[in-house]
This record gives structure tokens, C-alpha cells and sequence, in this order.
């Protein structure tokens, strides 16, 4: 396999793994805002 | 408003931030970490910007719900590419350079079309919405990429102590933001608690990276044994 074919199934991995991830967390769909800052967050819209 | 404690949390957020810029020109290694030098940049220029729309507008008023989240979006995007520059100091020995810059392209664009795809379904508000959800998605690909990048310092054996201080300290920032996030979904009734941990994690990252750029050398070296257990 090319170089070029693993960077984009490393990225799609990625992709998916970070996606899958924050749906397994997310289970009660109340948005929750985080937030690197110290200042307080507003609500989402 | 802010009470007292959330003061001291936040002007020591932005002195810790300040601090990693102040220590890497002490140093002289501004331009060898740049991307991590930015993002601390960046982050006091944030902060400083959205503690003057707070006092200018409130905390209800439209400005500051727009200046917040874009910003914090600008921001973890940049956080991103401190991450890529981890990269590139990791692989620098195998040339492969153009291929990590490619892959981080790729996956910034696939997350902001997946993004798009998940609210144009879901919202009417695509501008506003999209930049909130996009930053939040950023931080779920950040901690993948810690992770990856972890293993791949394993694989590799890297020893030098800085770049492996740099990865351990943003590995934990994105599992504490994870799992505060994880905690606030499932457990709702605890995010008032949950919510005041997110400054406090905020600050926790650039005081180690400005402790590491203060006391580890650039050239020191960690033993292979101590990253790996290697059966015998």
C-alpha cells in the first residue's frame, strides 16, 4: 500500500474513532459545552 | 458574574500561558517549538478578547455567545496544529514530513465536512451552530491523535524528554476534557460540579509545558526502558 493510501485510512481511523468515541459519551443529546478558557461559556444556540 | 475563584483560576490560566512564551524566549527555542508558542499566543489573546466583550456586552448578550465560541474555535484549531508540529518532531528522522502535514489536512477537512453533514441535518442555525460543534469534534480528534501519537513514541523509542513532556501533558488534557465531558452527558444533574473542573484542566497544560521548557534540557534523553515494559 502506498504511503499516500495509509496517511488517508490513518485519518479516516482517526476520523472515525473520534466520532465514535464522542457518540458513546454523548448519551443523554443535551449539548455540553467544552471549553478551554477559564471565562464562562455561554450556552450554545 | 465571575466570583473570586473563578478570577484567580482565570488570570492564572492566562499568567501560566504567558509563562511557556516567556520561557522558550528565555531559552531561545521560540522557533523550534513555534506551533506550541502560538497556541499559548493565541490563547492569551483569547482569553484577553473575550474577558473584554464579557465586560463590555454580559454574559447573555449575543457578542460574547459568537465571540466565545468562535474564538474557542479559532483556538483548538490552532491547538491542532501544535499537535501536528508534535508530529513532525516525532517523524522528523523517517522524512516524512509532506505525508503528516497531508494526513493532518485530511482529517481537519473530514472533521469540518462531518461536521456539516451532522448539523445541516439537525439545525437551521449552520453558521453558528457548525463553528460550536466543529471545536467540540476537534477536541475528540485531538485525544485520538494523542493517542496515536503515543503509541507511535513507543514504537519508535523516542527518548527525548521534552517532546515526550509535551505529549504525556496534552495526552492528559484531552482525557480529562474526555472524561469531564463523558461525566456531564451521563451524570447532567453533576455538570454544575463537572463545569468548574474545565479552567482548572485548562490551566494544568500550559504549566506543564512551561515546567518543561524551564527545567528539561533540549537535549536530555530518557532511557527506551522507562516509556516500555518489553518482555524478555
Amino acid at each position: 500500500m502506498s504511503r499516500k493510501l495509509t496517511v488517508v485510512l490513518f485519518a479516516m481511523l482517526v476520523l472515525a474513532g473520534a466520532m465514535g468515541l464522542k457518540t458513546a459519551v454523548s448519551a443523554s443529546g443535551k449539548p455540553t459545552v467544552v471549553t478551554a478558557t477559564g471565562l464562562p461559556a455561554p450556552t450554545p444556540w | 458574574m465571575l466570583g473570586p475563584v473563578d478570577w484567580i483560576i482565570t488570570l492564572l490560566s492566562v499568567l501560566f500561558e504567558a509563562s511557556v512564551v516567556v520561557c522558550s524566549l528565555h531559552r531561545k527555542s521560540f522557533r523550534r517549538h513555534f506551533f506550541l508558542n502560538l497556541y499559548m499566543l493565541t490563547s492569551v489573546l483569547v482569553s484577553a478578547g473575550q474577558f473584554r466583550v464579557l465586560v463590555h456586552y454580559g454574559r447573555s448578550s449575543l457578542e460574547y455567545r459568537y465571540f466565545y465560541f468562535y474564538s474557542e474555535a479559532l483556538l483548538i484549531i490552532v491547538l491542532y496544529f501544535a499537535l501536528t508540529g508534535l508530529y513532525l518532531k516525532v517523524f522528523e528522522e523517517m522524512r516524512v514530513e509532506r505525508y503528516v502535514r497531508l494526513g493532518a489536512v485530511l482529517l481537519l477537512a473530514g472533521t469540518a465536512c462531518f461536521t456539516y453533514a451532522v448539523v445541516s441535518q439537525s439545525s437551521h442555525r449552520m453558521l453558528t451552530y457548525f463553528v460550536f460543534e466543529l471545536s467540540q469534534n476537534l477536541y475528540f480528534v485531538g485525544l485520538v491523535l494523542t493517542y496515536a501519537l503515543w503509541g507511535a513514541i513507543l514504537k519508535l523509542k523516542e527518548t527525548r524528554a521534552l517532546v515526550v513532556q509535551f505529549v504525556l501533558s496534552l495526552g492528559v488534557y484531552f482525557s480529562a476534557f474526555a472524561a469531564s465531558y463523558a461525566m456531564s452527558n451521563l451524570r447532567p444533574d453533576l455538570y454544575s460540579y463537572v463545569y468548574r473542573l474545565f479552567p482548572i484542566i485548562g490551566c494544568l497544560l500550559p504549566l506543564a509545558w512551561a515546567y518543561a521548557i524551564w527545567r528539561v534540557p533540549e537535549d536530555a534523553r530518557l532511557a527506551p526502558a522507562r516509556l516500555a515494559v518489553v518482555p524478555r
